[in-house]
């Protein structure tokens, strides 16, 4: 077949933002917001004349609607000048949210942005480990027949994550994942490849709602942001700015000693007038990526820190790989990239771990001695697109091509061979 | 009429940043494949940040094309017109691709506004050089002189293992494109589009637009041209380009247009189908709602 002499096309497909390029490369070739601007007036043209007119007119509108859109940052600018134009967010939480526009945005990454002939390519999509099968279905649907793609894999977001294999030079598909990307934060043990489904713990908490905490707290402040700018500038203060303290008591007290060292200043244009303005940033820095280990302080409902859902995530993992899991704690989504988020994570589990063996080898009188446990939380500086570099690697073995759905297969089965995607070697 | 954009937005979006932080220049190496299997490879180090290699692949031409030592006729005349003192041609290209080129960085045009122009051209390096035969018979067109092949049937590629054929004359030059898609809707789509494209043109009163005809037969031009390049499942596209459709700007367009037609048309097709998909969607949808 020759697609496969082609590099794979990958393409994670997130809550907030995609990444896409092809299989073999170190970066993504584009980062885009999952967003869709599509102008409307040619939707309900084509909607209206639904009942029953000419298929003829009704076909041009919406061929005419299919081409009047725009992704990703165009999208956004678009909408910002021109009230013809609606955004639409084709996921959420990680779930696809809105077919439609999923496809219209696919569409645009492949023709536009990747500018390759999907007929071309083998493609690697992902997906939530939440993810159900009818959802597979129908990406292998609209893959298959509106693309013609010549092969096909769904890979679950966090196995390429540990895929990235950036732990060792040699890769290691035991360990858990910690995914905290824009609009969902997952928990996920993985052993030799295969995800334990049971034990994966999600948390109602990620990048969106850091941003709108900041946004909050600025707001309380009476920082004076023009208000149809400031979740935008909240979310750049976020990734400018942020960083995890040690602990906060301390770091109120550092910010209130030094002011004019921890005090950052925000300078923007008002977009209506024109005119410069400026706020103060200041305890929001560090309170911001707080909410993961103290989530009081943002929601009342959730209140299990961060470092005690991955104990509970291990703990509820089969006994015989739990020391392979401590061992292997892999970061993966923008929302990591604080600034030593790794490192307050390694030592709040390291703690309650050691608690534990503290406990347990009281209880025992120090008669048999527990094995201290080794805990390791890795990071490094791609773990912001993990998921997709993960996904690349992979894409670019043999066994990928071997282990894709393909296009006959697709005709003589159907779309129900989607549901399942096997783990292939290379995954361990 | 939405079109493909001749720069790869991928390329730009490379030179523009390595422009921009040519004093934190980074290792870079990358692949790519665009539409008709047209293959890049960039490359730049940090101990040179400011020059780069750029290589690209041209689809594999069938037996009726000519290559002269890897390239389409007139390409490296093409591209050293193009891009001048920044871009060098290294020979021989890297294994594997049909040009290599070295830009430097430190020998762009001072002002801001070339400088841009000039990424975008070299963004734009598939047109320049795949383009470079078709552009050298429709300038001669415009300039009204003498086509080498006058009145012969010309083969140019553009995809993999296929060409569109031209007959050039004094007055005008024609241009034939035998129209192949592989899956069976596409099939069906792209006829009744190209189909209603013809249609369009002729009422619509697009005076201006060179006059197309789309035949389910090989047309007389192609009398002559090998056996294989005169089967098409989706029939043959002719357009007659004259000379008020290469004058001064318009040149480099009409090449374009007329190098990724088969493209613009595949386009369409997926932008159908997808559409069809959103109606059946919304069909089931309202199903539902009824049960
Ligand atoms: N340097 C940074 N520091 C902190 N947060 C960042 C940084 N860069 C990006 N982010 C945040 O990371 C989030 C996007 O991460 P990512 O691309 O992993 O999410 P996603 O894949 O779109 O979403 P999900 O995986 O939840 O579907 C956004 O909320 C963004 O603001
Ligand atoms: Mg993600």
């Amino acid at each position: 077949m020759e697609a496969a002499s082609r590099p794979a096309v990958v393409i994670d497909n997130g809550t907030g933002y995609t990444k896409m390029g092809f299989a073999g490369n170190v970066e993504p070739s584009f980062i885009v917001p999952t967003v869709v601007a599509v102008n409307e007036s040619f939707v309900n043209q084509s909607r209206s004349s639904a009942k029953g007119s000419n298929w003829l007119a009704q076909h041009s509108a919406g061929v005419m609607a299919d081409l009047d859109f725009f992704i990703g940052e165009e999208a956004v600018t678009r909408s910002r000048s021109s009230s013809t134009y609606n955004l639409s967010y084709p996921i959420r939480q990680g779930q696809v949210y809105n077919w439609d526009a999923m496809e219209r945005f696919w569409q645009q990454c492949i023709f536009n942005y990747l500018r390759c002939d999907p007929e071309d390519h083998y493609f690697l999509l992902t997906e939530s480990p939440l993810t159900a099968p009818e959802s597979r279905e129908y990406t292998g649907e609209i893959m298959f027949e509106t693309f013609n793609v010549p092969g096909l894999y769904i890979a679950v977001q966090p196995v390429l994550a540990l895929a990235a294999g950036y732990t060792t030079s040699k890769c290691e598909m035991t360990g858990v994942v910690v995914d905290i990307g824009d609009g969902a934060t997952h928990v996920v043990p993985v052993a030799d490849g295969y995800v334990i489904g049971s034990s994966i713990k999600s948390i109602p908490i990620a990048g969106k709602d850091v941003t709108l905490f900041i946004q909050q707290l600025m707001r309380e402040r009476g920082e004076h942001i023009p208000p149809e700018d400031s979740l935008e500038v909240a979310r750049k203060v976020k990734e400018t700015y942020c960083y995890t303290s040690s602990d906060i008591v301390k770091e109120f007290n550092k910010h209130d000693k030094e002011p004019s060292k921890y005090i950052k200043q925000w300078r923007g244009i008002k977009p209506k007038t024109g005119a410069p303005y400026s706020c103060d940033i200041g305890y929001e820095r560090f309170l911001g990526p707080e909410v993961f280990f103290n989530p009081e302080i943002y929601n009342s409902e959730f209140t299990t820190p961060l470092p005690a859902v991955i104990d509970n995530c291990i703990q509820s993992a089969p006994i015989d790989t739990r020391r392979a899991l401590y061992k292997n704690i892999v970061l993966s989504g923008g929302s990591t990239m604080f600034k030593d988020f790794h490192r307050r994570l390694q030592r709040d589990v390291k703690k309650i771990v050691d608690t534990r063996v503290f406990a347990s080898n009281a209880r025992f009188g120090g008669e048999v001695k527990a094995q201290p446990v080794e805990v390791n939380v890795v990071s490094h500086p791609i773990q912001r697109f993990a998921v997709w570099f993960g996904g690349s690697v992979l894409a670019s073995t043999p066994e990928f091509y071997a282990a894709c759905h393909t296009k006959a297969e697709y005709e003589e089965y159907g779309a129900s061979i989607c549901r399942t995607n096997q783990v292939f070697k290379g995954m361990y | 009429m939405i079109l493909l954009q001749s720069p790869s937005r991928y390329l730009l979006q490379i030179l523009s940043t390595r422009l921009h932080n040519l004093d934190k220049g980074v290792e870079l190496d990358c692949h790519w494949v665009e539409f008709d299997d047209v293959r890049y490879h960039v490359q730049a180090s940090v101990k040179n940040p400011h020059l780069l290699l750029l290589s690209v692949s041209l689809p594999t031409p069938p037996p009726e094309t000519v290559f002269q030592g890897g390239l389409p006729l007139g390409a490296i005349e093409a591209v050293k017109a193009a891009y001048g003192v920044a871009v060098q041609i290294l020979d021989p290209p890297r294994d594997g691709f049909n040009l290599t080129v070295k830009m430097n960085f430190s020998k762009l045009p001072p002002t801001e506004e070339y400088r841009q122009a000039l990424l975008i051209k070299v963004a734009s390096v598939r047109e320049v050089v795949l383009g470079a035969p078709l552009r050298v018979f429709l300038r001669h067109l415009a300039s009204r002189t003498v086509a080498p092949e006058r009145d012969m049937l010309v083969a140019l590629v553009h995809r993999p293992k296929e060409s569109f054929f031209l007959v050039p004359q004094a007055e005008k030059v024609t241009v034939v494109f035998p129209m192949r898609f592989n899956d069976s809707t596409d099939t069906i789509l792209a006829t009744s589009f190209l189909q209603e494209f013809v249609e369009a043109r002729r009422s619509a009163g697009l005076n201006n637009a060179p006059p197309c005809s789309w035949s389910p037969s090989p047309p007389l031009e192609l009398k002559g041209a090998p056996l294989e390049a005169l089967s098409a499942n989706c029939g043959f596209v002719t357009f007659v380009i004259f000379s008020r459709h290469v004058e001064g700007k318009k040149l480099d367009k009409t090449v374009w247009s007329l190098s990724t037609f088969h493209a613009y048309v595949s386009y369409h097709v997926k932008c159908s189908e997808g559409f069809m998909h959103t109606r059946m969607r919304r069909r089931v949808e309202s199903l539902i709602q009824k049960f």
